[in-house]
């Protein structure tokens, strides 16, 4: 039998030594991570901004790309450019300096992305949903970090529910069908975002707000939920700088 | 001392046939389930969890006469979570796409029953050598498993066969267009993870059949 003095003494060497490893690899790929986590970030900002994936390939390319394209600024509640650290603003609490990545091509805006963030079912989902210039639809939508159930709610940053956003069926008088993008304003011009309906949403005639609704998922109604809040809630932030952009071509 | 005697050749031969921790034993179902839908990411789990099942299985050997018995759970699981989180923070370092792919599921090898198995059965009983040719068996016999749930899931889920590269993974080879075209659909079934079962059962029993084995009645 070991004595409990050299079970305590043993433990704590263990303790020590694997404490030490583990503090030794995290401290020699933590500039590492720290990369790849900043790439990531724009990566997504670039993809629901609709850029090539070639220009994407590497951490490199990403960082180029977003250098030559990205007009990165920060705005206040009333539509306002403030000052601002901008990667350091926090996406989810933060009210009072709100980032924004504006797509230039020839001093001429091609898309606004937007940070979104919320609560899902176990976590916070992160995201960046880009706008077309005239702010009225998704140019594509993208999420790059949640907690979510693998399956269920972490469906959300697949391919097949982003593409919900830009993909809304609109039958022509002639019976073809045409691709268009969901809108986040009404006819009035009210910012009214993206509803993530349960289940699938209905495309007949009598449902007028097919265009601001995306299908669901099956099995992750709360993280739909989530998303349906967030994203409004997001939107309407945004909501005096939106219309400045779509009024007068600038912030 | 000899590496590769019949008994050390046996140590490490019977966990990939007669006695897989898979397909005989059924142990690390729950990550077969999982991280099989590409093969790119199975390829990637068979190499952490050949890395933590070697190196949990010769440190916990080398150290195995000075546990006390009463702590010697705490003392591996210690010795596990700590290798599990090194290769944790290695992916997300090294393989940023391949871990955001494997999420949680590389910080779960820590529960992987296979690991603490291995530690409990072979390692705190054996030396070293002999705890890294079980743990080398044990790990690949596991890896050989999920690699062929996960080339037929991919290859007849999702009509790809993916390996793993720096980023995104590197598409080998893909079902031509003219196929889809001629008719031919990818079974969605087995991206989802009833597919799993039905691959993984399917594996069982011509494992089984392979290696001769009979349940006992």
């Amino acid at each position: 039998m070991y004595s409990n003095n050299y079970t305590l003494f043993f433990v704590f060497i263990v303790t020590v030594v694997l404490g030490t490893m583990l503090s030794f690899t995290k401290d020699n790929v933590k500039d590492l991570q720290d990369q790849n986590l900043k790439a990531d970030v724009q990566k997504t900002i670039l993809r629901s901004l609709n850029f090539e994936e070639n220009l994407l390939a590497s951490n490199e390319s990403i960082e180029q790309t977003f250098k030559n394209y990205i007009d990165a600024k920060c705005v206040n509640i009333q539509g306002e450019i403030v000052n601002c650290n901008i990667e350091e603003v926090d996406i989810e609490k933060n009210e009072e300096v709100l980032p924004i990545y504006i797509r230039m091509n020839n001093n001429e805006i091609q898309g606004i992305a937007l940070p979104v963030a919320g609560k899902g079912l176990w976590s916070t989902i992160f995201g960046y949903i880009a706008l077309t210039p005239d702010t009225d639809s998704v140019l594509g939508i993208q999420f790059y970090k949640h907690g979510e159930t693998p399956g269920l709610g972490g469906e959300v940053e697949k391919k097949w529910f982003t593409d919900n956003f830009v993909n809304h069926p609109l039958k022509k008088p002639n019976g073809e069908v045409k691709y268009v993008p969901k809108k986040i304003r009404d006819n009035s011009g009210k910012i009214v975002s993206i509803k993530v309906v349960k289940g699938g949403v209905d495309y007949s005639e009598s449902n007028s707000a097919s265009i601001h609704q995306v299908d669901g998922i099956s099995g992750a109604t709360v993280t739909a939920d989530g998303v349906t809040d967030f994203l409004l809630e997001d939107l309407l932030r945004y909501e005096k700088t939106l219309d400045k952009i779509r009024d007068y071509g600038t912030i | 001392m000899e590496l590769f005697n019949s008994e050390s050749k046996k140590i490490i031969s019977d966990p990939i046939n007669v006695n897989n921790p898979i397909s005989l034993q059924v142990l690390g179902i729950c990550s077969a389930l999982a991280v099989t839908i590409r093969l790119d990411q199975a390829i990637i789990m068979t190499l952490a969890v050949v890395f933590v099942l070697c190196s949990s299985n010769v440190i916990l050997s080398l150290i195995r006469n000075y546990i006390p018995t009463r702590v010697r759970i705490v003392i591996m699981l210690s010795v596990i979570a700590s290798l599990v989180s090194v290769v944790d923070e290695l992916l997300k370092a090294y393989l940023y796409d391949m871990s955001k792919q494997l999420s949680v599921f590389v910080g779960l090898i820590i529960t992987n029953c296979i690991i603490m198995g291995r530690a409990e059965a072979f390692a705190l009983k054996h030396g070293p050598s002999k705890a890294f040719l079980d743990g080398l068996g044990n790990s690949m016999g596991y890896g050989l498993i999920i690699i062929i749930v996960s080339f037929f899931r991919e290859l007849f889920g999702a009509g790809t066969i993916t390996l793993p590269d720096g980023g995104a993974g590197y598409v080998l080879w893909s079902i031509p267009d003219s196929w889809y075209a001629a008719g031919y659909e990818n079974i969605g079934l087995l991206v989802l993870s009833p597919g799993a079962f039905i691959i993984l059962g399917l594996v069982i029993w011509i494992q089984r059949e392979f290696a001769g084995v009979e349940e006992d009645a």
